[in-house]
C-alpha cells in the first residue's frame, strides 16, 4: 500500500516537473497589445465600437487618414481631393498603386459598393447615420426599410426578393451622391457643407471592401427580403484587405494575429511588420503579462478600477494619461411629466440648475475617480476640438449658497421646509464605479440643499432602456465625441434627436444650431455653435461632471511613435518597437 | 440495463424541452434591450427597428419560431446579439473544447487529491498524515476559487515565473486552472472517501476479510474502496458536467477562452440566443453525464435497482 502511494506520488512529481520546466512560449509578433474584450466584428460597415475600430485602420485603408501628433488630415487610399466652392462636393483621386491583399487594384468603385452596404438596414449597420451627410443617403435608408417591410407583409417569393433588391439598386444610384468617374476617381455630394468630411471618411463606415469576397457571402433571404451577408468573409481565410496587414489568425476571446500586407502602397513607412492583440478580460492579469515584458501595449486599462489609480499614484512614466474628447454627466428630464403621469419638478431650468450647482466636482474627481481627470464646466470637452473654446463660464460650478437660493426661487424650501423637492432619484448601471459618484452627489445635495434623492443602480441593459424612453428623473450618463466638431456633443440635444435623452427642447437652440450647418465661414460657424452650448448649459438640461481620460500603458523608450490623445486616434502601423519581447 | 438506458433516452428530449421552455421565458423577461448600448450615439429609430426585425425580436412568437426551425432543421443556435459576426454555434465550438480540456483535467486533479488524501486519512485515522489530509481538504472546501486561483498565478506565474500568467495553447497553460478548480471538488471528495472508508472499513464483512487472512492492501483496493466510492461517483456527475462546461471564476481569472464566462456576460447582455445556447448545451452534457453515472452506479453495485 504505502509502496504504491509512493509510486502515484513520484509519477505526479515527474508530471509537474516535466510541466513547470517546458519552453516559456515566445510571442510571435513585433508589436503586442491587449485588448480588453472580446471582438464584436471586423465588418467595417457594421462596427461601432473601439476595438473593432482599431483593428479594421490595421486591415482597411480609409480615403483619409489622421495624421499624429499633429491629428491634421493626410491623403491614405486617397492621394488628393478638391473642394468645390460651397463646400458640398468632394471629389478624391485614389492612388494608383493602391492595391488589395489579392493583388487587385484598389478602385472609387469599392468605395461606393462598401457605402452602399452601410446605408442598407438590411444589414443593420451601427453607423449607418454618418453616411447621412451624403445627398440621398437618409432617403435610401428609409425608402429601402419600408420597401423590406412592404415584401414582408406579402408572401415570400425569391424572384420578388431579387426584384426588390434590384429596384434598390437602381434607386441607390439615382438617389445618392456618389458618382464615380473611371477607375480612380469617386465624386461625392453632400447635403450640406461639412466641415468635418475629410475626418469622416477616415472612419470605418467609410472604409472600402473587397466586393467579389463580399459578394461572395451574400444572399438575399426569401423570407424578409432582405440581403444577407455572412459574416465569415472577414475569416482570415478570406479576408481580403487593402490596409497595412492582413490577418493571419484570429481566434475569438484568445487572440489576432496580423502581418505586413505585401501590397500595401506605403509599406516603407511601416514601424512594424507584424502585430500580435491578445485578448485579456482580466486587467490584472494584463498587467502581469506587461510587467513580465511579454506585452507593449496596454491600451484598455478600465479606469474605474483600483489598478488604474494605484498605477497613477505610483508615478510610474509608462503611465500615459490623456484629457480624453469625453464628458461625464447627468441628464436630467426635462419633460413637464414624468412617465406615470406626474409633474416633474426638473421641468424647471431653476431647479436643475441649482441642483447642478449643488454638486462638488472637484472633490468627485480628486476623492473617487482619481485619474487626474478635469472636473467639467461645460458638455464640449475642453481641449479637444480645434478651433472652439467650449463655453465653461455658462456652467454651474459649487456654489452651495447660490443653489438653495434658486430652489427658493422656484418656490422650494430648502432645508426641512414645508415645500421641499420631492420624488428625484439617481438612475445609475451598476459596477464601473458610478455608484460612489450617485453616492457623493446624493449627500452634497441632501447636506447642502436638503434636497433628499434615491439611489437606483440597474444592470447595463435595462438601464439604456430606461434612458431612452425617458424612464428616470435623473441619470447618470457620458459622451464620447466621434469626429472632431462641436456638433457631435452638441447635435444630442436638438429636439428632434434619438440620442437626447433629457428630452430637452430649445426653438432657439435648434434655431442656432441650423444656422451653424450653414454658415460657411469656420470662425463664425464656431462663435455660433459656442451661442448655442452657452444657451443649453444655462437651461442645465445636464450637469457635466468630469472630462474622461484616456488611460494607457507603454514605456516610451522602447515603443515609439505611440501618441496619446483626446480622441484616441492611433497609427499602429507606424509604431515601433526597440526591445525584443522578454527584455 | 438496457431499459434503464432506454428509459433515460426517451427522457430527455422531454426534460431538454423543459429547461428550454423555462430558460426562453427567463431570457424574454430580463428587462431591457440587447440592441442597447448606454454609451454613445444611438442609432436612429429607423436603424433599430431594422435590428429587432432581423434578429427575430420584436415578438416573442416569431422569435420562438424562427428558433426552434433553425434549431431543429440546421442544428444552427442563432446568431450572438454581443458577438455580432460569431454565431452561437461558433462560440460553443470554440468555448466547449478549451473548458471541457480543463474540467478533465480539474476532475483528474480532484480525483487525485480526493482518494489520495482521502485513503491516508482512512489508513491512519487520527495520525499526523490524517489531520494533514484534512486541513488541505478543509482548506480546500473553504478557500474560493478566486483566491485561490489568484494565489497560484501570483506565487507560480508571477514571482517563480514557473506557468505561464494566463492563457491556453499548451499543457503548460492548464496547470495553475486545472489545480485551481480541481482543488475543491478534490477536498470535498477527500472527505466523501476518508468518512466512506472509515464506515466501510469497520463493517463486518471487511473484519471477516481480514480474518480470512486477505492483505490489507487486497481488502482496501478490492471490496472496501469499490463500496466508498460510490457517494463519489454520485457527486461526479453533476461536478464533471459543471467542470466540463467550465468556471466563469477560473476562466476570468487564467484568462481561459472557455464557455464559463458566456453564463454570466450572455445573461447580462441580454444575448438571447447566447443564453439558450448555452444553456441547452449545458443540460444535453449534465443529463448524458447523469445517464453514465447512473449506469456505473449499477454496474457498481448490482443491489441498486434504478428504472
Amino acid at each position: 500500500m504505502r509502496w504504491l502511494l509512493l509510486a502515484i506520488f513520484v509519477i505526479d512529481l515527474v508530471i509537474v516537473a516535466w510541466l513547470f520546466t517546458g519552453k516559456q512560449s515566445q510571442q510571435e509578433a513585433d508589436f503586442v497589445f491587449v485588448c480588453g474584450t472580446a471582438h464584436r466584428r471586423l465588418d467595417p460597415q457594421r462596427m461601432s465600437w473601439g476595438i473593432d475600430l482599431r483593428i479594421a485602420e490595421c486591415l482597411f485603408d480609409p480615403l483619409t487618414r489622421i495624421k499624429l501628433p499633429e491629428m491634421v488630415v493626410e491623403p491614405a487610399a486617397a492621394e488628393r481631393w478638391q473642394v468645390s466652392e460651397d463646400g458640398r462636393t468632394y471629389t478624391f483621386h485614389i492612388r494608383s498603386d493602391a492595391r488589395w491583399s489579392n493583388g487587385d487594384p484598389v478602385k472609387a468603385s469599392d468605395f461606393v459598393y462598401a457605402w452602399r452596404r452601410a446605408l442598407m438596414p438590411d444589414l443593420v449597420a451601427d453607423y449607418s447615420q454618418l453616411l447621412w451627410v451624403i445627398d440621398g443617403a437618409e432617403r435610401f435608408y428609409t425608402w429601402r426599410q419600408q420597401q423590406l417591410m412592404e415584401y414582408a407583409a406579402g408572401e415570400p417569393d425569391s424572384e420578388i426578393a431579387k426584384q426588390y433588391y434590384h429596384d434598390a439598386l437602381d434607386k441607390f444610384e439615382k438617389w445618392v451622391a456618389v458618382r464615380v468617374q473611371g477607375d480612380k476617381t469617386l465624386v461625392v455630394k453632400l447635403v450640406r457643407p461639412v466641415h468635418y468630411f475629410l475626418q469622416l471618411c477616415a472612419f470605418g463606415t467609410y472604409m472600402p471592401v473587397h466586393q467579389p469576397t463580399v459578394e461572395s457571402q451574400t444572399t438575399i433571404d426569401r423570407h424578409s427580403g432582405r440581403l444577407v451577408q455572412d459574416p465569415s468573409w472577414t475569416n482570415p481565410r478570406k479576408l481580403v484587405c487593402n490596409g497595412p496587414y492582413v490577418l493571419s489568425r484570429r481566434r475569438f476571446k484568445r487572440d489576432l494575429l496580423m502581418v505586413a500586407n505585401p501590397h500595401y502602397w506605403n509599406r516603407a513607412a511601416m514601424g512594424n511588420q507584424s502585430i500580435l492583440e491578445l485578448i485579456i478580460q482580466n486587467p490584472a492579469n494584463a498587467l502581469m503579462l506587461y510587467e513580465m515584458g511579454q506585452v507593449h501595449w496596454l491600451p484598455d486599462i478600465p479606469s474605474s478600477g483600483a489598478i488604474a489609480a494605484d498605477l497613477l499614484e505610483q508615478k510610474r512614466d509608462d503611465v500615459h494619461i490623456a484629457a480624453a474628447a469625453g464628458t461625464y454627466f447627468y441628464n436630467f428630464n426635462c419633460k413637464s411629466t414624468l412617465l406615470d403621469g406626474s409633474d416633474n419638478p426638473l421641468a424647471d431650468p431653476r431647479v436643475r440648475r441649482a441642483l447642478a450647482m449643488g454638486i462638488d466636482r472637484s472633490s468627485i474627481v480628486k476623492n473617487i475617480t482619481r485619474l487626474q481627470q478635469r472636473p467639467a464646466m461645460s458638455f464640449t470637452p475642453f481641449g479637444a476640438i480645434p478651433g472652439f473654446d467650449p463655453p465653461r463660464e455658462a456652467g454651474a460650478s459649487f456654489n452651495p449658497q447660490q443653489a438653495r437660493s434658486l430652489l427658493a426661487e422656484a418656490g422650494y424650501d430648502s432645508i426641512r421646509g414645508s415645500k421641499q423637492l420631492k420624488g428625484l432619484s439617481i438612475l445609475y448601471n451598476t459596477g464601473s464605479g458610478h455608484e460612489q459618484i450617485a453616492q457623493a452627489i446624493k449627500r452634497t445635495w441632501e447636506h447642502e440643499l436638503g434636497v433628499v434623492v434615491k439611489l437606483e443602480g440597474q444592470e447595463v441593459a435595462s438601464f439604456g432602456e430606461r434612458l431612452k424612453n425617458h424612464d428616470f428623473t435623473i441619470a447618470r450618463a457620458g459622451w464620447f465625441g466621434d469626429y472632431r466638431d462641436p456638433t457631435t456633443f452638441l447635435d444630442k440635444f436638438r429636439t428632434d434627436n434619438g440620442n437626447n435623452d433629457a428630452a430637452y427642447s430649445n426653438l432657439a437652440f435648434d434655431r442656432l444650431m441650423q444656422d451653424a450647418s450653414s454658415e460657411l465661414h469656420p470662425i463664425k460657424r464656431m462663435a455660433i455653435l459656442r451661442q448655442a452650448e452657452s444657451l443649453m448649459l444655462l437651461e442645465q438640461p445636464i450637469a457635466p461632471i468630469y472630462q474622461y481620460v484616456n488611460f494607457q500603458m507603454f514605456k516610451q523608450d522602447h515603443v515609439k511613435n505611440m501618441f496619446p490623445n483626446p480622441w484616441n486616434y492611433r497609427r499602429l502601423e507606424l509604431v515601433e518597437v526597440n526591445s525584443v519581447v522578454g527584455d | 440495463m438496457v431499459h434503464l438506458i432506454s428509459m433515460r433516452l426517451v427522457q430527455t428530449p422531454l426534460i431538454l424541452m423543459a429547461i428550454f421552455l423555462i430558460t426562453f421565458v427567463c431570457a424574454w423577461l430580463i428587462p431591457g434591450d440587447p440592441l442597447e448600448r448606454p454609451e454613445g450615439q444611438r442609432p436612429p429609430i429607423e436603424i433599430r427597428v431594422a435590428m429587432a426585425k432581423q434578429y427575430n425580436l420584436d415578438s416573442p412568437g416569431s422569435f420562438l419560431a424562427g428558433y426552434i426551425h433553425n434549431l431543429l432543421t440546421k442544428f444552427d443556435l442563432g446568431p450572438s446579439l454581443q458577438y455580432r459576426d460569431q454565431r452561437v454555434n461558433e462560440i460553443v465550438a470554440s468555448g466547449l473544447p478549451v473548458s471541457a480540456l480543463l474540467g478533465v483535467a480539474a476532475l483528474l486533479v480532484a480525483l487525485h487529491i480526493g482518494l489520495v488524501a482521502g485513503v491516508l486519512g482512512a489508513l491512519r485515522p487520527g495520525t499526523v498524515l490524517d489531520l494533514s489530509s484534512l486541513g488541505v481538504a478543509v482548506v480546500g472546501v473553504s478557500l474560493p476559487t478566486f483566491v485561490t486561483g489568484s494565489i497560484l498565478l501570483v506565487v507560480f506565474a508571477n514571482l517563480l515565473q514557473l506557468a505561464p500568467v494566463g492563457g491556453w495553447g499548451t499543457a503548460r497553460h492548464l496547470m495553475l486552472p486545472a489545480l485551481a478548480l480541481g482543488l475543491l471538488p478534490g477536498a470535498y471528495i477527500a472527505r466523501l472517501v476518508r468518512l466512506g472508508l472509515a464506515d466501510v472499513m469497520a463493517s463486518d464483512y471487511i473484519r471477516t476479510a481480514l480474518a480470512k487472512g486477505l492483505s490489507s492492501h487486497r481488502v482496501l483496493f478490492k471490496h472496501a474502496l469499490k463500496v466508498a466510492f460510490l457517494p463519489v461517483l454520485s457527486y461526479l456527475g453533476p461536478a464533471a458536467a459543471f467542470a466540463v462546461t467550465g468556471s466563469f471564476v477560473v476562466e476570468m481569472v487564467f484568462a481561459i477562452p472557455g464557455m464559463g464566462e458566456h453564463f454570466v456576460n450572455a445573461v447580462l447582455n441580454k444575448d438571447q440566443f447566447l443564453i439558450l445556447g448555452v444553456v441547452l448545451v449545458y443540460s444535453v452534457i449534465l443529463v448524458l453525464f447523469n445517464l453514465v453515472v447512473d449506469v456505473a452506479y449499477a454496474w457498481l453495485d448490482p443491489r441498486i435497482e434504478l428504472t
